[in-house]
């Protein structure tokens, strides 16, 4: 299996002499083409930190992220958002839908950015497959808490992203609309072979999955291979 | 460019109170320079059209000595001859001092300022005779036209008055004639011939014994803009006779000169109107950019770059100026309409010359369009200076 995102020495330090944090150090892992992963930890292990490093919406302080094989490192800033939106998905807590955009318009709007023919068939085809065809045209503050997670799910898919990284997407959800939008992520990491790293302070919601990695203040705990998970 | 487009209108809709406060805030900067114009350059419009109508004419012929001793009539037929002139009459000013008795009482002396006019030449090349607000023009050699503000000094004298008027000749010989009050003239702004008393030329000039003299004539043109070719050619054509021709603006330079003075610190005074209308537009695009941390840190998570952004935020200053730019000049427009349509007076005063000034309109438009867009640059800048984690935060 081909290796899609590759932490190495991984450290994130904020603050200066005595106010000095270490939320991260010396991480390393690396997660395959296709693999569902979730990162778990108490509040404060650093797992928020680590997801915004492998997101590239902040950088770390020494070590190195390679996604798709390119080291994510010492891009500029224009680059790491091409990067950012042509190689990666999120789903955040909150859904973080835009409410002055439909639906659909939200989800286009990742393949519109990178200038992708095709956004609006490709956006419908998304929004059939994870139930919400029927709410193409409404508002996103007009739909439920689970029918936005759907919707964001869909939009973190929309580039057909190497890595989707999903910020506790079950976080502010109740437990029936928990269970829908895991098994649509799993489905759909499935069905079209996408890589998933889910961030989440409880695996309980999750069920089966490919491995899981536990972050301990700032370092990796343990990191459970597919066959010590199942 | 049209999903930034698309969210560009529709962030700037989804806050109405703020879209709203921008386009004002545009519509006053615009509607302010407007009715600066309507009035300012309508009432200095207006001084120049009554002292075109009723004294200057669009050409003014005077002689370097004060009299023009060449016959009028040579000069006049001269002017007649040229297909878009309408009209030239001759005029000579002097000083009279009246007596009037009305109804045995007798009010004493007074000094006035004289206009002697061709009564027949004058209805043609000027509309003084239609300021006549009671009775007629000077229709004869004993008839005399009182201003209004000359008539109530004498104690309201009225129209069928005999009053006895006295100038002196070239000679320092007082001379004395009797008339009759044949009209009381009124305009409003008192620009006409509210402070003059008006009589026949030929007898202003037998008074003063200054027969084939005249102190100016007065020409109507069909097409004013040719004043100064025509200036020109009358100059050309008697070149030893030290007169003077002279087009309005010349003619009445020293009246106009200090008004637009005060036009132009009345328009800067709009300016600046203008200018504080973009700092409001700056202070409302800082609220929308404010207002919309949470979207540009998703739109930054999601791959867009800074440019995208300030494209985004540049787009809105864009419509704000637009819109508030249209609107604007829709309002500005609307009130030179009514202000030409209802010929627009303040206390009474002389009607404003309203008129649709088409490049000071485009102006004034592409100005606080162009301010609006400078004004939206700043808080564009700060859109795209929100780092996406930071942003992220207010979520």
């Amino acid at each position: 299996m081909s290796s899609v995102l590759k932490v190495s020495g991984l450290s994130r330090t904020f603050g200066r002499g005595d106010y000095q944090v270490n939320a991260l150090m010396d991480i390393n892992f690396s997660i395959n083409r296709g693999e569902f992963v979730l990162i778990v930890g108490s509040s404060g292990s650093g797992k928020s930190t680590l997801l915004n490093q492998m997101g590239l919406l902040d950088r770390p302080t020494t070590g190195t992220i390679h996604i798709d094989g390119v080291n994510t490192t010492n891009m500029n800033e224009g680059r790491t958002s091409s990067f950012r939106n042509r190689k990666l998905g999120f789903i955040f807590q909150f859904s973080n839908l835009l409410t002055d955009l439909t639906v659909l318009e939200n989800v286009m709007l990742p393949m519109q950015i990178s200038g992708r023919r095709g956004a609006r068939e490709y956006a419908i085809e998304l929004l059939g497959a994870v139930g919400l065809r029927d709410y193409l045209h409404k508002r996103t503050d007009r739909i439920s808490g689970g029918q936005a997670q759907r919707v964001a799910v869909a939009r973190g898919l929309a580039n057909k992203p190497s890595v989707v990284l999903a910020d506790e997407p079950t976080g502010n959800l109740d437990s029936a609309n928990s269970a829908d939008v895991v098994q649509l992520m799993k489905s759909m990491s499935k069905q079209l072979n996408q890589t998933f790293v889910v961030v989440t302070h409880d695996t309980e919601d999750f069920g089966d999955v490919d491995r899981i990695i536990r972050l301990k203040d700032g370092r990796i705990l343990s990191e459970m291979a597919p066959e010590v998970v199942s | 460019m049209e999903y930034r487009l698309r969210l560009a209108k529709r962030m700037l809709f989804s806050r109405r109170g703020s879209l709203i406060g921008a386009i004002l805030a545009v519509t006053v900067g615009i509607l302010v320079i407007h009715v600066n114009f309507v009035i300012f350059q309508g009432l200095y419009d207006a001084i120049v059209r009554d002292i075109t109508e009723y004294s200057n004419g669009d050409i003014l012929i005077t002689d370097e000595s004060n009299l023009i001793e060449k016959s009028d009539q040579i000069l006049i037929n001269w002017f007649e001859r040229v297909p878009y002139v309408t009209a030239a009459a001759p005029r000579l000013s002097s000083t009279g001092s009246i007596n009037i008795t009305t109804a045995n009482y007798q009010v004493q002396e007074k000094r006035i300022p004289l206009l002697g006019v061709d009564p027949l030449r004058d209805i043609q090349a000027s509309t003084a005779h239609a300021t006549v607000a009671e009775g007629s023009y000077v229709y004869a050699r004993n008839s005399i036209v009182l201003g209004s503000n000359v008539a109530r000094d004498l104690g309201g004298v009225r129209v069928g008055d005999s009053i006895q008027m006295g100038v002196v000749d070239r000679w320092g010989q007082d001379q004395v004639q009797r008339f009759i009050v044949s009209g009381i003239a009124r305009s409003p702004g008192g620009q006409g011939l509210d402070f003059l008393a008006v009589v026949h030329i030929d007898t202003l000039r037998d008074m003063l014994d200054r027969e084939g003299y005249t102190g100016s004539i007065m020409v109507r043109l069909e097409d004013p803009s040719k004043a100064a070719e025509l200036r020109d050619m009358f100059l050309a054509s008697f070149p030893n006779d030290d007169l003077v021709a002279e087009t309005i603006e010349e003619s009445a330079e020293q009246q106009l000169a200090g008004f637009r003075s005060g036009i132009a610190m009345i328009n800067m005074i709009g300016y600046f109107g203008m200018m504080s209308s973009a700092f409001a537009i700056v202070t409302i695009q800082m609220m929308l950019v404010n207002g919309k941390t949470r979207e540009i840190g998703i739109m930054r998570s999601i791959g867009a770059k800074r440019r995208d952004i300030l494209v985004i935020f540049l787009l809105q200053g864009i419509l704000i100026g637009l819109i508030g730019a249209t609107v604007g000049t829709a309002a500005g427009l609307g009130f030179t309409f009514y202000a030409k349509e209802t010929k627009l007076t303040f206390n009474n005063s002389l009607p404003l010359e309203v008129s649709y000034n088409w490049p000071a309109i485009i102006q004034t438009a592409l100005t606080s369009f162009g301010l609006a867009l400078l004004a939206s640059l700043y808080p564009s800048y700060r859109a795209t200076r929100m780092l996406p984690i930071e942003a992220m935060r207010y979520v």
